[in-house]
């Protein structure tokens, strides 16, 4: 028995969030060349039904909301063609989808702002890549290196997660 | 190196989800040779690692201050977590878990940025003596990724809910069949009762002892002393042993009997008398004779702890150990209940030994109907039946003691009515 366990109303939904998360996807669902216009529809779809999950009576239900918008992001952003606007529009819609997980409506109010030191890095991040993306010339050479670092991040992510004691900070 | 004890940051579900989506999309973008996915992958891959950044590297020490309030079958918890400075209260996750023994809703609460406060209202629906744990709180990342346990050193609260009648049951005179080893003089110094005299203060004297006016006029610090007000004895004896009903049945008759004798030892204290008690399941376990606010917390704990014993010990073990750890002639109160023939044994075989006692018997009756399936026609031919076989056991019982049925569990009267005219209860 904890403080979220009891559903949570309709009126618990946090609007701004979610319209942030819903704007940003089917933006992306738009650029992303989906056939017939279904991209949009599809990306609206699965917000809502997100949205609908958070506030299901069932807390068990509720853990899985996050599911169905992580799944229509990659379907959108995996076919999506290459250009500056739409890396710009995927990143934001990852961002936005963690300023929504952190809007949850079983907690208490204020969670995006409070949020902000954690969604900050990754902005930052893509902040910087963007430009770089941006500013720096294309090349074979700039896939050497992502793949490169795409090595490094994968042994640091296995490596986190198997030990998350490394953030652990003893009292002296 | 002191401080508190470290919880380590544990990833909760939705860190490796996004983990594993971030990885398989920068998968995807070198295979394809498509960076648009590598910028949905940053924000995946690094919110966990931020989420533990951001957060306090080791268990922040919260205060958690609760209580129970209410009487009889209502419980009622209120309490407040209060976090250190710099950690909003919001982002922590209190969890209350309610006692098997109670029912009601969850608890609810009220957040600030400063403080949880928690409220629950329970009902015990038979008299119960259980364990309200310290609320886990946990400080949790407001995106969900990362959480950590803090640090707090509440201790638990023992909720005991016991019939009304049994607080005024400490007004019975008991008889004061035991004096102690070499005791000559009916009246004691002691640290309780009647005012006797002032003497200089030892240093062990704790501070309600002292007498501050006095102290101040000597200019010596000075003590009150008692005379010990002793009432007489009582042993609370319980029947732990399994009997046919089935381990469910006998674990809620003996919840209700633990309950009752918490009620009974508290009321009997009160009035400072000693209070001894013995818990009978394959052997005897047994809180000694003794008075005083440590022997209310000496027999709440050991009632707290009791449990039935798997193994049905002969009536005959417990008298000789009875017999062993108490002065003989004490008045004795035994909760049994007597389901069946082989439970009748306890009481003649603790009167033969010189234990004068009386059977105090929770009756299994209305356990058994509220879980019966019969239809309504059965259900009353079966309860005639088993209140006609309860009536004979009783009345059996009674030839060797006086034996009360408890048949309503949130009522003691009879048992009350019986033990204040001692003449009955002598018989």
């Amino acid at each position: 028995m904890s403080a979220p366990t009891a559903g949570v109303g309709l009126r618990s939904v946090r609007p701004v969030s979610l319209a942030l998360l819903l704007v940003s996807a089917t933006y992306l669902a738009f650029l992303s060349g989906f056939p017939d216009g279904f991209g949009p529809v599809l990306a609206a779809v699965a917000v809502a039904f997100a949205a609908g999950l958070r506030v299901s009576s069932h807390r068990s239900i509720a853990g899985y909301a996050p599911v169905p918008v992580l799944a229509v992001l990659v379907l959108e952003v995996v076919p999506a063609p290459v250009g500056l606007g739409t890396e710009l529009v995927a990143g934001l819609a990852g961002l936005a989808f963690l300023v929504w997980l952190a809007d949850d409506p079983s907690r208490p109010v204020g969670g995006a702002l409070r949020s902000l030191p954690t969604v900050a890095v990754p902005g930052l991040a893509l902040g910087i890549a963007w430009s770089s993306a941006l500013f720096l010339p294309a090349g074979t050479v700039p896939l050497g290196v992502a793949g490169a670092l795409l090595a490094l991040t994968l042994v640091v992510v296995a490596f986190l997660v198997g030990r998350p004691t490394v953030f652990d900070r003893e009292e002296a | 190196m002191s401080g508190p004890p470290l919880r380590p940051l544990r990833w909760r579900p939705l860190a490796p989800l996004l983990l594993a989506t971030g990885a398989a999309l920068l998968l995807v973008a070198v295979l394809t040779r498509n960076p648009t996915p590598l910028f949905l992958a940053l924000p995946l891959l690094l919110a966990p690692v931020a989420a533990g950044i951001a957060g306090p590297r080791s268990s922040p020490p919260v205060r958690i201050d609760f209580a129970l309030e209410g009487a009889a079958a209502d419980v009622r918890l209120r309490g407040a977590v209060v976090p250190e400075p710099g950690v909003d209260a919001r982002d922590l996750v209190v969890e209350v878990e309610r006692p098997a023994s109670l029912v009601g809703d969850p608890a609810r609460f009220d957040y600030s940025s400063t403080q949880i406060g928690f409220r629950a209202n329970w009902t015990a629906p038979e008299p119960t003596i259980t364990e309200v744990r310290v609320p886990t709180v946990l400080w949790r990342d407001p995106i969900g990724l990362v959480e950590r346990e803090t640090f707090s050193s509440a201790p638990p609260l023992v909720v005991s809910r016991y019939p009304p009648e049994l607080l005024r049951i400490g007004a019975v005179r008991l008889e004061r069949t035991t004096p102690l080893p070499g005791e000559t003089h009916s009246r004691r110094v002691g640290e309780s009762g009647e005012f006797h005299g002032i003497r200089p203060a030892r240093p062990d004297d704790p501070p309600r002892q002292i007498n501050w006016r006095a102290t101040a006029r000597a200019g010596r610090p000075l003590a009150n002393e008692y005379d010990l007000d002793k009432t007489g004895d009582i042993l609370i004896l319980l029947d732990a042993r399994p009997t046919p009903l089935g381990a469910s049945v006998d674990e809620r008759l003996f919840s209700v009997s633990r309950a009752a004798a918490v009620g009974l030892s508290d009321s009997f204290l009160r009035v400072k008398s000693r209070v001894g008690v013995g818990v009978f399941g394959e052997f005897l376990d047994v809180v000694p004779l003794s008075t005083g606010r440590t022997q209310r917390i000496r027999i709440e704990m050991a009632l707290k702890r009791a449990h039935l014993s798997p193994i049905r010990a002969p009536a005959e073990r417990c008298a000789v150990s009875v017999r062993r750890h108490f002065p003989p002639g004490l008045t004795t109160v035994v909760f049994s209940s007597l389901s069946d023939d082989s439970s009748e044994d306890l009481s003649p075989y603790l009167r033969r030994r010189g234990f004068p006692a009386v059977v105090l018997s929770p009756s299994p009756l209305p356990i058994l109907s509220a879980a019966s399936h019969l239809t309504p026609v059965d259900e009353q031919l079966a309860g005639r039946i088993a209140r006609l076989v309860r009536r004979d056991r009783i009345a059996r019982a009674w030839e060797e003691g006086p034996t009360i049925d408890w048949d309503d569990y949130w009522s003691l009267g009879k048992f009350v009515e019986f033990v204040r005219r001692p003449r009955i209860r002598r018989a």
